[in-house]
């Protein structure tokens, strides 16, 4: 199949270079060419638009959740929009039920969190930058590290959280440490290859204004990786919330996972539910940060993206 | 550059340090139920298999890790890979799945834990699935990326064939974005992985997740880690497979690259 593929992606370039530019032109004067209709490509659904359609799913989504609720009929199981909302809305206001006398407040839950979860990322972004653009940038080190990040890349971390936090001797430090881990190697594996393969000729260009090593390294290579490194970024994010959360559910009764385990524990499924509300949407929220950030910093840096 | 040698060479080298780090480690704090050497982890790696009492509770576990794993990921796969592909060639699809997917996929796995065990009991029933959706949305991310962002010079070259709507997609859009669905699957395989060890350790209490949250809490860390050792062999082995399939589907696509 190998050889037909090629010819046909081959054949397809020699034939349509010259239209290219011709639509290229056409495209400047009417928006939409006609001849493409069938590609899907061209037209990207306008912000309102996408809105509504997600408004309209967004009802689809609560009487399908209503609906399934009123067949099973059993509240332990599945509780109903309505008891799951008031729920989060009694969370968010510290309005716990009575059987959970122990647990901390909500909001308290919440903050301790999102500290784990950000100490744990700060410094597997101080860490992970650097060793990632070290990787990157000499065949030494990526000799020496590759492999371990290969390997640590294939196990799933998560399975050393309970032995880790015994080893640590359970502390507070032991759950940044943890988000850390979860965090670091998507970091180091996004940002190495973003070095490696985003400089293109830039590399030339820099070598023959004699840049040097740091000149490259800030004005070059980390402007032209930064797309990568942002990825990087989000996908570590995303792990060090998962890391703070397991955690927290497995080893300690406090924060969202120990609201989590204790709700479950009390079968007061409409609070579990609420709090998985409440997960999620911070997990939504909090990964939307690296793409405002990304967008902040590519204000003036348009002309890496186009190379 | 590097040859296979060196690379040999530097991974035995890298191995030794950390061995003897980790061993330094473990001495100095001297508390082995709590942090485990490298020699303790070996007799206790020994003792899985010659041990018939752990073996016999070791062989149940293995057996339900990997059902949930292999069944979790065939279920995303056959599940994710149509929905990718739908979102990926038609308008309407796009606009109506990418916000709730992409919604789902910055989820934290852990969220659908409780909710899910709530369905069916407290068994590998339940990672199987907590597998499959923490896996499904990855597989469908990028098949979507890669049939979005399908060269429009195959596409019109198609078109200007007749190639009718099946022959365009199965001929031109599957195999053009095969790489991206094979990052795909190797992410979601992972995922499935993980997701499952998550399950077991949070509450099925079964599988080898529920036998290395069991010991770590009973601080019997030497078995833990020997345990630790086992699923990342497995995990190692399945994504090596994965790999390996990768390179026999696409080594022409690498070839055309270079």
């Amino acid at each position: 199949m190998g050889h037909d593929d090629k010819g046909i992606e081959d054949q397809s370039r020699t034939i349509s270079a010259p239209n290219d530019q011709a639509m290229l032109e056409r495209q400047t004067e009417e928006k939409r060419p006609a001849g493409r209709r069938t590609f899907p490509n061209f037209i990207s659904g306008s912000l309102r638009a996408r809105l509504a359609v997600f408004a309209l799913t967004f009802l689809i989504f609560l009487s399908l959740w209503q609906l399934i609720a009123s067949l099973t009929n059993n509240s332990l199981i599945l509780a109903k929009p309505l008891p799951v909302f008031q729920a989060l809305v009694n969370l968010l206001q510290d309005n716990v039920p009575r059987a959970t006398e122990g647990l901390q407040n909500p909001t308290i839950a919440i903050v301790q969190t999102l500290e784990i979860v950000f100490l744990g990322f700060g410094l597997a972004a101080i860490v992970g930058i650097p060793i990632g653009i070290l990787e990157g940038r000499w065949n030494f080190a990526a000799g020496i590290i590759d492999p371990w990040i290969d390997a640590t890349h294939s196990i799933p971390i998560v399975a050393l959280i309970p032995t880790l936090y015994f080893a640590i001797g359970g502390s507070f430090f032991a759950f940044v440490f943890i988000a850390f881990l979860l965090a670091v190697f998507s970091i180091i594996v996004n940002t190495q290859s973003g070095v490696k393969y985003s400089i293109g000729f830039l590399s030339d260009v820099g070598r023959s204004f004699r840049a040097s090593e740091l000149q490259f390294i800030s004005k070059i290579v980390l402007p032209a990786s930064m797309p990568d490194i942002i990825t990087g970024l989000r996908v570590g994010l995303g792990r060090a919330i998962l890391g703070a959360v397991l955690a927290q559910a497995l080893l300690s009764g406090n924060g969202l996972g120990g609201m989590i385990v204790t709700f479950q524990d009390l079968y007061a499924t409409p609070y579990t539910m609420a709090t998985l509300l409440l997960i999620a949407v911070l997990g939504i929220l909090v990964l939307q940060l690296p793409k405002q950030l990304e967008k902040r910093i590519f204000k003036g840096n348009e002309i890496f993206e186009t190379l | 550059m590097r040859s296979g040698i060196t690379r040999y060479i530097t991974l035995f080298g890298t191995g030794v340090v950390f061995i003897t780090a980790w061993w330094a480690l473990a001495e100095s704090k001297h508390n082995f139920a709590q942090f485990a050497g490298p020699g303790q982890v070996a007799v206790a790696l020994g003792s899985l298999f010659t041990n018939s009492a752990i073996s016999a509770s070791l062989v149940p576990a293995l057996k339900d890790t990997m059902v949930s794993i292999f069944f979790g990921f065939f279920l995303a796969v056959i599940v994710g890979i149509p929905i990718g592909v739908l979102m990926g060639r038609y308008i309407v699809a796009d606009l109506v799945l990418d916000p709730w997917v992409n919604a789902w996929y910055s989820v934290p796995a852990i969220a659908f834990v409780p909710l899910v065990m709530n369905w069916t009991g407290l068994n590998y029933g339940g990672s199987i699935v907590i597998a499959f959706l923490i896996a499904v949305f990855s597989i469908i991310l990028n098949v979507y990326s890669g049939v979005k962002n399908c060269s429009t010079t195959l596409l019109d070259t198609a078109a200007s064939y007749r190639a009718s709507e099946f022959q365009l997609l199965s001929k031109v859009m599957l195999p053009a974005s095969l790489p991206q669905i094979m990052i795909g699957l190797r992410l979601g395989l992972s995922r499935a992985i993980e997701g499952v060890v998550i399950s077991e350790m949070l509450y099925a209490a079964v599988g080898l997740g529920g036998m290395i949250d069991y010991s770590a809490d009973h601080l019997q860390s030497a078995t833990s880690d020997a345990l630790i050792i086992i699923l990342a062999i497995i995990s190692l082995v399945l994504t090596g497979c994965l790999r390996i399939l990768d390179r026999k589907m696409i080594g022409w696509k690498e070839l055309d690259a270079r």
